[in-house]
């Protein structure tokens, strides 16, 4: 039984994960690399090791030293965070080579649900639905795949065998631009995860992205804690989540019937721990599995609200081969939860990451509001971890009141010193597409637009003209008054005295 | 002091009359402005509404960021406007366009070459930062010239990757 937690990540989930592990009265051990000495998780953890310099392959992703500094600070347990090592089999099978607890599930069902093709075998195999595609037919040449395509039919979907996160994907409409599309998603799947591998799969055209968080412990229990809702995405990165979805309302059967496969598919690799099991589901409520994230998921927060549950302890009480806490019959979904991604990305260029220093920072506040965030003023953004910074959550009664108070709140979410898509989430929450619900994975890319008006939205054009030319005003005055040198703001007595003093 | 600031085509004529009153299109307004953190963060006060706005300086104007809306402005004084209308308005088209980095990263791959013909659009560089693979695309049809970066080099922010003439 181990009472010391090793995190090995950063950021906000690194922070997230010493809360738990505080609440339960463990101490933590942190991890950094060069550009993160002055991260939140190094200030907070009761022990930090240094691991390399920025570039994560010499940092975070370093197996060795992960293990090294675990023995030698004698933490007895690594929770992997998501990202970086999280997936990863050998870390996995490493920790417990070296008597080190791993908060996540067994190596063997990393590496059954981390290989998509094997992951959709597997659970096809059990009864589950899967969409059609290449599936189970191991790597294939782009020959092969080329020749399989006209057979699963067009649009379809190019996905990296070891992908996650949307990297290494893409969409083909015709067979003419597929052997362009084939070459950029191996690129970049050779990139992102050292792999080239792709598989082919059908594009369920208006689908939704739902899925199913699951809990499982080591003494054969598996519940699932209800759907996530994120189809609000931008080139397959997932941008908004909530909980319930209003696809499923108040459907109590459609949920339990997915709920009830999400288990299974858990129970055919005999799973342990936290996972999520993803489905996309059409408009005629036919869901088929898409794949599982064998971690704690950056959206896990909004479960956690609208079940009263907190992960993160559940998964480390597991983790300590102890029996759940609750049974299915104990899970109950109330209110409802939304989070928004903030990310450094300019949402008026592109999306393109923005790096920088924050110089300040207005945190949101009041009822029914979360954040989890490992920035703070002063904290210095680096080009080379991935762009989220701070996850907002609010809660509310109602779907109504969440939008509500996240309006409110991203309102008061003031962030100076890099850019961020404070904005995009802000016209999201104004957007009617989305207050109505109707929005599918496509909506943010072909029927959202940050220029074009929203119909009944104010216009401050008049404020913005008084704001700016006083702005200017103001700039032009001081420029005026560092030219007329002569012009004191106070005697000239005072000046002299004042500089004979700083001389002395 | 007079300003005429331009939204997206729609001209005001703003009078700064004194540190309390402005004159928007001749109607006046009573307006307390501050500054709430670094310059960047502006509370303002119109006739004791209270608004509170980023303003940036950018290459287009001034950015306006208001209730999550943005709005680009120009804000020229009488001189510099009649100076501009006796330029006889816009740039040429056909100036040489600079393709900077609009953040620091990597560079994955440059799918063009030297002295190709490119179209609006067309991608130049695949630039890694953030654990993102982003296109910068070519805002007009041109010839490339003058790159400056291969695939592996780390650039700086703001860094010419290349032109295209």
């Amino acid at each position: 039984m181990f009472n010391k937690v090793l995190i090995a990540n950063r950021g906000e989930i690194a922070v997230r994960i010493i809360r738990a592990c505080r609440e339960l009265g463990m101490l933590t051990v942190a991890v950094y690399s060069e550009a993160d000495r002055q991260a939140l998780h190094v200030r907070l953890a009761d022990e930090a090791y240094y691991l390399g310099p920025a570039p994560s392959r010499e940092s975070y992703l370093r197996a060795d030293k992960i293990i090294a500094i675990a023995e030698k600070s004698e933490a007895k347990a690594i929770h992997p965070g998501y990202g970086f090592l999280a997936e990863r089999a050998d870390f996995a099978q490493a920790c417990l080579d070296a008597g080190l607890a791993f908060i996540g599930p067994k190596p063997s069902c990393i590496a059954a649900m981390g290989d998509k093709a094997v992951a959709r075998a597997t659970v096809a195999a059990s009864g589950v639905p899967v969409v059609p595609g290449t599936e189970g037919e191991g790597s294939l040449s782009n020959e092969e795949l080329l020749a399989l395509a006209p057979k699963i039919g067009f649009p379809l979907l190019i996905k990296a065998t070891a992908g996650g996160g949307g990297k290494g994907m893409r969409e083909v409409e015709e067979i003419g631009e597929m052997p362009g599309l084939l070459q950029a998603a191996r690129r970049e799947a050779e990139a992102s995860f050292g792999d080239g591998n792709v598989y082919l799969e059908q594009l369920i055209e208006g689908a939704r992205h739902i899925e199913m968080q699951i809990l499982a412990d080591s003494h054969g229990n598996v519940i699932h804690l209800g759907e996530r809702e994120c189809s609000l995405q931008r080139r397959h990165q997932k941008l908004l989540e909530e909980s319930p979805s209003p696809f499923v309302g108040d459907d109590e059967e459609f949920r339990q019937r997915m709920g009830a496969v999400a288990v299974r598919a858990a129970q055919a690799v005999d799973y342990v721990n936290a996972g999520t099991i993803e489905f996309l589901v059409d408009k005629d409520k036919n869901f088929y599995f898409l794949e599982m994230n064998t971690r704690l998921q950056v959206e896990h927060p909004v479960t956690e609200i609208v079940t009263g549950l907190d992960i993160v302890k559940e998964q480390i009480r597991i983790a300590r081969g102890r029996h759940m806490r609750h049974t299915q019959e104990d899970i109950h979904l109330s209110g409802w939860a939304i989070e928004c991604r903030i990310n450094a990305e300019d949402p008026y260029n592109h999306f393109l990451p923005s790096t920088g220093r924050i110089s300040h920072m207005i945190l949101p506040t009041g009822p029914g509001v979360r954040l989890d965030t490992g920035v703070y003023a002063g904290f210095e953004i680096s080009p080379y971890y991935d762009s989220l910074i701070a996850k907002l959550i609010v809660s509310g009664e109602t779907r109504g009141e969440a939008i509500l108070r996240m309006r409110r709140a991203l309102e008061e979410y003031k962030i100076i010193g890099v850019r961020t898509n404070i904005p995009f989430h802000q016209r999201i929450m104004d957007s009617h597409r989305y207050m109505g619900g109707q929005y599918d994975t496509r909506f943010v890319e072909e029927r959202f637009s940050m220029e074009a008006a929203e119909e009944g939205k104010e216009d401050l054009s008049e404020i913005a003209a008084i704001l700016a030319t006083l702005v200017a005003h103001q700039q032009t005055q001081r420029a005026a008054h560092i030219i007329q040198r002569g012009e004191r703001d106070t005697s000239n007595w005072k000046w002299v005295g004042r500089w004979e003093r700083m001389h002395r | 002091m007079k300003y005429v600031t331009t939204i997206a085509e729609r001209e005001f004529v703003i009078e700064i009359l004194d540190d309390h009153h402005v004159a928007l299109n001749g109607v006046v307004y009573v307006v307390d402005f501050e500054s709430v953190s670094e310059r960047t963060v502006y509370s303002l006060l119109v006739n004791n509404q209270s608004f509170e706005g980023s303003v940036y300086p950018s290459d287009e104007g001034w950015q306006v960021l208001l209730h999550g809306s943005q709005y680009v402005l120009q804000v020229e004084d009488e001189r510099e406007k009649r100076l501009r209308a006796s330029m006889g308005g816009e740039l040429p088209e056909n100036i040489d366009f600079h393709l900077r980095a609009p953040m620091p990263g990597l560079v994955v791959a440059i799918p063009i070459s030297e002295g190709q013909a490119v179209q609006k659009g067309d991608v130049l560089i695949i630039l890694e930062s953030m654990k993102m693979q982003n296109e910068l695309k070519s805002p007009r049809p041109g010839r490339i010239s003058r790159v400056r970066v291969k695939p592996g080099d780390s650039v700086e922010h703001k860094e010419t990757l290349l032109s295209v003439v």
